[in-house]
């Protein structure tokens, strides 16, 4: 489990960086876009306004054309009638000349080329005013034969050609920039629309990234999601399993104990048997040293006497308190084994009587030994297996008066509070204490701790662990040399009976 | 006594050694009745049920039966022996072993064993507790082996 998170946190800031990424890659390519359109918009619209600016220029030659044309035409008809309207006609054309002239001047100021057509075009038409002003005044001096003679000479209409050739030239020249302007302007769009379709593309890349990120992300989510529901199901079948496993090693270990423990004694009975026959042997042995020694001392030596009155009594005390000892560990196995075997009857308890049982069942050691023992009323209920409390109570209360400090009464107290859904029971002395050392070993079979002045085998507190483990306690000691030692047992409020299904 | 005389004592007892402390002892309580011992099921139960000499053909029989032997549990002995079909299943029936098991013990008494005793380690206990059964041995009444249809 702690795989799937570590590494859906991992994914997470690496999925976080990979996004915050492509985020960035995408915004930037929407600015570039941006600028890219701005920039287009502004070529489009330099673009416009040069169109508009040569047909202006087209205009305003037009209009200059206009006037020269329809200034000649009435110089012309006044020349042939002498009809005033013309005259009339003629005056206003050529007054409106100069401004018109100055427009293409004004338009095309910016361009060398047609600033030198302007200049040109300016002489020719000064040029030909000249002549015609000339004409006019003939005719007012009243030689009007003169002046159509002049006109003949004159050769006004190559003038004309000329000026009309000089203001196409001009169009043209505007023609050809506008041709350039168009180029560059295909040339920026095309640029606008390839910077648009990179970035476009780009975009869709970044888009379709991030999905796809974010799509797997949402996947390994789901399926971590799916495995630790899988793991959440399976793990109390995992749990029973295990504690079936538990349940099998210990009856294992409990049959084997007792199969062991059984056929120890076996061997035992007939070792502890023929060591009494062997003890009454020696009785009729020693009579007969005794006779021997009555009437024919000499017929015994001083290994005979000593082997028949002092070394095969002694041999045999030897195996006898061996084998006695050796008969009390086994039975202390067996009662262990029977003790994991037996059948938990869990039932309320109340903790104090089963506490003033116990002492009043042992008043008679408890007074011997100079010692008080107190039960802290009130005391919280507990539902568990009746005897195998009362076992744990008078082992622990026993011991509680058996290690006393010399020159100190010993004052015991048995007191037990409610912890959530636990009851820790405690037996408190004011003894000789138990060095921390061996505030682990105390608990296991045959171990003892400090001074061995007192019998016992090193079997009640492993009695008392093996019943608190049966009960699906703990118990532990705090404890200083000379100090007192206080037990707490920890129990469940109330015992589950987790092993009965396979015990 | 002479009527005594006569029931032959049949020990099942793996052990040689608790096997001839048992003897030493019932012997003790002024008992002579014929002793035989066997250290395995097969054996025994050969001897009980097939022997030409053995008692199911010849005659009352007490049977000492040890529950721990290598080839069998006593218990199969004992329900041989208790066995609706047996001749021999009037034979009075002393299973005297280490075994203190409550179950194991109830159980053979359900199976019809008529005394359960488990030895004591401590060998006075054990003596005495021999030479009991040998005074109670001097006092029962032993009932005939039916002879076979």
């Amino acid at each position: 489990m702690f795989g799937i998170s570590n590494r859906l946190a991992s994914g997470k800031s690496r999925i976080g960086r990979v996004l915050v990424g492509f985020m960035v890659l995408g915004f930037l390519c929407l600015f570039v876009a941006g600028l890219a359109a701005a920039w287009a918009m502004r070529e489009n619209q330099r673009h416009t306004d040069s169109v508009a600016h040569t047909y202006e220029v087209e205009v305003a030659l037009d209009r200059v054309s206009v006037l020269v044309e329809r200034g000649e035409t009435t110089r012309r008809g006044f020349l042939l009638t002498g009809n005033q309207v013309y005259r009339d006609n003629y005056d206003r054309y050529t007054r409106d000349l100069p401004p018109a002239m100055a427009r293409v001047t004004t338009l095309t100021s910016d361009n060398p080329r047609q600033r030198a057509n302007v200049a040109d075009l300016r002489t020719r038409l000064s040029d030909l005013l000249a002549l015609r002003t000339r004409s006019f005044a003939m005719i007012d001096a009243g030689r009007r034969s003169a002046a159509l003679i002049a006109f003949a000479e004159e050769a006004s209409s190559q003038r004309l050609l000329g000026i009309r050739a000089r203001m196409s030239a001009m169009l043209g020249e505007e023609r050809r920039l506008l041709a350039i302007r168009d180029i560059d302007q295909r040339r920026s769009l095309q640029l606008f629309y390839t910077v648009l379709s990179i970035a476009g593309a780009i975009l869709l890349v970044v888009a379709i990234v991030s999905l796809l990120t974010i799509l797997r992300y949402t996947r390994d989510l789901a399926s971590s999601r799916d495995q630790l529901n899988r793991l959440n199901g399976t793990l109390e079948e995992q749990v029973a399993e295990r504690t079936a496993d538990l349940s099998r090693a210990n009856e294992e270990i409990q049959r084997f104990a007792y199969i062991v423990s059984h056929d120890l004694r076996s061997p035992l009975v007939n070792v502890m048997g023929f060591t009494a026959e062997l003890d009454s042997a020696t009785v009729p042995l020693g009579e007969l040293i005794d006779r021997v020694e009555e009437r024919a001392p000499d017929l015994l030596t001083n290994d005979m006497r000593l082997a028949a009155r002092e070394d095969l009594p002694e041999a045999i005390k030897f195996i006898r308190t061996s084998t006695q000892k050796m008969d009390r560990l086994i039975n202390a196995i067996l009662k262990l084994s029977r003790e994991g075997r037996r059948v938990i009857a869990p039932e309320p308890l109340d903790i104090a009587a089963i506490a003033d049982t116990a002492i009043a069942a042992m008043r008679q050691v408890i007074d011997d030994r100079g010692a008080t023992v107190t039960v802290e009323r009130p005391m919280p209920t507990l539902n568990s297996d009746r005897f195998a409390v009362e076992q744990i109570l008078s082992n622990l209360v026993e011991n509680a008066t058996k290690y006393l400090q010399p020159g100190r009464p010993g004052r015991i107290t048995v007191s037990a509070t409610r912890m959530r859904e636990r009851v820790v029971i405690a037996v408190a002395d004011n003894g000789r204490g138990i060095d921390p050392r061996d505030h682990q070993r105390i608990f296991d079979l045959f171990r003892r701790s400090g001074a061995q002045d007192q019998p016992g085998e090193g079997i009640g507190l492993a009695h008392v662990r093996a019943l608190a483990y049966r009960l699906g306690g703990t118990i532990d000691v705090a404890s200083r040399l000379g100090e007192g030692a206080t037990f707490r047992l920890n129990l469940p409020a109330t015992f589950q009976n987790s092993q009965d299904s396979n015990a | 006594m002479n009527q005594h005389q006569a029931v032959g004592i049949v020990m099942i007892e793996d052990d040689e050694g608790h096997a001839r402390l048992i003897e030493k002892n019932i012997r003790r309580a002024g008992i002579m009745n014929d002793i035989r011992h066997f250290t395995d099921g097969t054996t025994a139960l050969d001897y009980l049920f097939e022997a030409p000499e053995g008692p199911a053909k010849n005659g009352p029989a007490l049977i000492l039966l040890d529950l721990n032997l290598p080839d069998m549990s006593g218990t199969d002995i004992l329900s041989r022996i208790k066995a609706d079909n047996s001749p021999l299943r009037r034979a009075p029936v002393v299973v005297l072993t280490t075994t203190d098991d409550k179950v194991e013990i109830q159980r053979c008494y359900d199976l019809g064993c008529n005394v359960y005793i488990t030895k004591p380690v401590d060998y006075e206990n054990f003596a005495q507790a021999i030479r009991q059964l040998g005074l109670f041995l001097t006092v029962i009444q032993v009932p005939d082996v039916e002879t076979v249809g």
